[in-house]
């Protein structure tokens, strides 16, 4: 009951916040386009479409959820709202807990609108179920559970600034994952060795995206529920364990 | 009678990375706090009352030593049932209402419906925060009107202790009295006040004990009746003399002597050792001692008293 508790209140201070609003009106702006790109691009509108359309959400989506979780801990303490929290029988453990749980929510809220509107588009035009761009919406969701949860654990120890660099940069890193891939098979050790660990250890957001599938048909995703599954898990554990070392670090912080 | 608040020997001690300095922001503390009573905290700015608080809380650690509340360890989750905080300079969540906000605070003590709801306008009330601004959003409220949102929070959980930093500071006299007089009602309910202020009429009208914090370090600790009593005595003497050389024999006396008009002097004397021997030079240097006001002293003289002489300034 204490997370939730945190959790509405979270979602009713972010979603107060100008500039989430801006992200997602562009967010939705850029979708509503794509059938104007499309239209100048007649031979592939379709794929103009849904690729506008998923990095329209994947961006706006990113941004949203880096604005909103940097800051949900350490307002809070700049604030010294905390400190009316904490001296209630409030857990360190549930105020993260409860901080995440709206933080999510509120990008949940976000993408899901884009999503509907992306959704609709399409259905719109092709007149049948976008199955696989159901999929990418799922999966551009789950890859922000798991950079919410990224940014909640540097917001434990970092400033906001500093965790939108961190953040950021990791997400972009992740998103690399073939080159990282790459660093392992190379000769020289030390680069051999650090591009290991930059690729087992930092979360690989690369994995998400099937943005590739629809601009080359040739890469194909053989079994999309599988795929799902493993991707979702995967998002699941990193964030629990990501969210696990956030409530040890915040409950050894002082406020 | 129980202890509410029992400290033993506790220390904060930060350091300054930069400077490789280590800053002592309370020093081996030990106080205790009977249940039932108001207890005034009093210090300067950065004496270390805000860092006691927050370490009796459990949002900050302490370096050393030890307290209990209501009998258990300080920072306990439990425990935390029972206290209430109003931090110094309250800031709420300024986007809910009034009613919302203590609704909320409510939540964290999972109180259930429809008592909750009951909890919220019976501390609204107490509190006499006018009906119409309940459904308002705080960030539209005066000082006053968030002094009240923050007490009313503090009663959510009708608590056994509450840790009140400066609830009346900075209010207009009329939100002033009001709010003074809430603080007071509280002890008529059986509850302990732990106040940090810098209020100190209010401390002397409404605390049964105080202590004085300085630079970390307790320096006294009592009721307000045994720190205020104290034998001074404000004597007036005159004579042709008492202004050339028997002064400076007063001073050694008493420091606080000054020069008045026809051949006057004024001094406070704070023993009878000191008046007998005012008395004594007063009358060998053919003076005449004209009265003898027993004086009695305001908590703001003991606070000033015990901090400059802490400081060497006495």
């Amino acid at each position: 009951m204490i997370p939730i508790a945190i959790a509405q209140q979270t979602v009713r201070e972010a979603m107060r916040r100008r500039v989430m609003w801006i992200f997602l009106i562009s967010g939705l702006f850029l979708i509503a386009m794509g059938p104007v790109f499309g239209f100048l691009s007649p031979k592939d509108s379709q794929t103009v479409l849904r690729s506008l359309g998923l990095a329209a959400i994947l961006l706006a989506g990113l941004f949203i959820t880096i604005v909103t979780c940097i800051y949900l801990i350490p307002s809070e303490i700049e604030r010294r709202t905390i400190y009316t929290v904490l001296s209630k029988p409030v857990q360190r453990f549930q105020f993260v807990l409860g901080k995440f749980l709206g933080g999510f929510a509120t990008v949940f809220i976000n993408i899901f609108a884009m999503g509907l509107v992306f959704l609709v588009l399409i259905y719109s035009q092709e007149h049948r179920l976008p199955t696989d761009m159901f999929l990418g919406v799922v999966m551009t969701f789950f890859q922000m559970l798991l950079l919410a949860a990224l940014s909640i654990f540097f917001s434990t120890f970092s400033t906001p600034v500093v965790n939108f660099f961190l953040s950021f940069g990791i997400f972009m890193v992740g998103n690399l994952s073939s080159v990282t891939d790459s660093l392992i098979t190379n000769s020289n050790p030390l680069v051999s060795n650090a591009g290991r660990i930059v690729h087992y250890l930092l979360p690989n957001f690369g994995n998400f995206n099937i943005q590739n599938s629809i601009i080359h048909p040739t890469i194909e995703i053989k079994n999309p529920q599988v795929f799902m599954m493993q991707n979702i898990i995967y998002a699941v554990v990193y964030s629990l364990v990501l969210l696990t070392l956030a409530v040890l670090i915040f409950d050894r912080r002082e406020v | 009678m129980a202890s509410a608040i029992k400290i033993d020997g506790l220390t904060k001690k930060y350091i300054d990375v930069w400077q490789k300095q280590e800053v002592v922001a309370v020093n081996s503390l030990n106080l205790e706090v009977a249940e039932g009573e108001i207890f005034g905290f009093l210090g300067r700015n950065g004496a270390g009352k805000t860092t006691t608080i927050k370490m009796l809380l459990g949002l900050i650690f302490p370096t050393s030593g030890d307290a209990t509340i209501l009998g258990q360890p300080m920072g306990d989750n439990n425990v935390k049932q029972s206290l209430a905080y109003l931090p110094e300079e309250t800031y709420f969540y300024d986007s809910m209402t009034g009613w919302d906000l203590i609704d909320f605070y409510g939540q964290l003590f999972k109180i259930p419906q429809p008592e909750r709801s009951r909890r919220v306008q019976q501390c609204l009330e107490k509190v006499r925060l006018q009906p119409d601004a309940w459904k308002r959003a705080v960030r539209g409220y005066s000082k006053g009107m968030r002094q009240r949102i923050g007490i009313a929070q503090a009663l959510i959980n009708d608590p056994k202790l509450l840790f009140l930093d400066e609830p009346t500071s900075g209010l207009d006299p009329i939100a002033h009295a009001e709010l003074r007089d809430i603080v007071a009602s509280l002890k008529d309910e059986g509850k302990t006040v732990f106040l940090s202020s810098h209020q100190l009429a209010d401390v002397e009208l409404i605390c049964s004990r105080i202590a004085i914090i300085h630079k970390g370090k307790l320096l006294t600790t009592g009721t307000i009746k045994e720190l205020v009593e104290g034998e001074r005595t404000e004597i007036v003497a005159q004579g042709s003399a008492l202004q050339n050389g028997v002064f400076a024999k007063l001073q050694s006396v008493s420091s606080t002597a000054t020069k008045e008009g026809d051949n006057r002097v004024r001094l406070i004397s704070s023993s009878v050792e000191e008046i007998n021997a005012i008395i004594d030079l007063v009358r060998g240097a053919q003076g005449q001692v004209i009265s003898m006001v027993p004086q009695k002293r305001t908590l703001e003289d003991v606070f000033v008293e015990t901090v400059r002489r802490e400081d060497g300034d006495i």
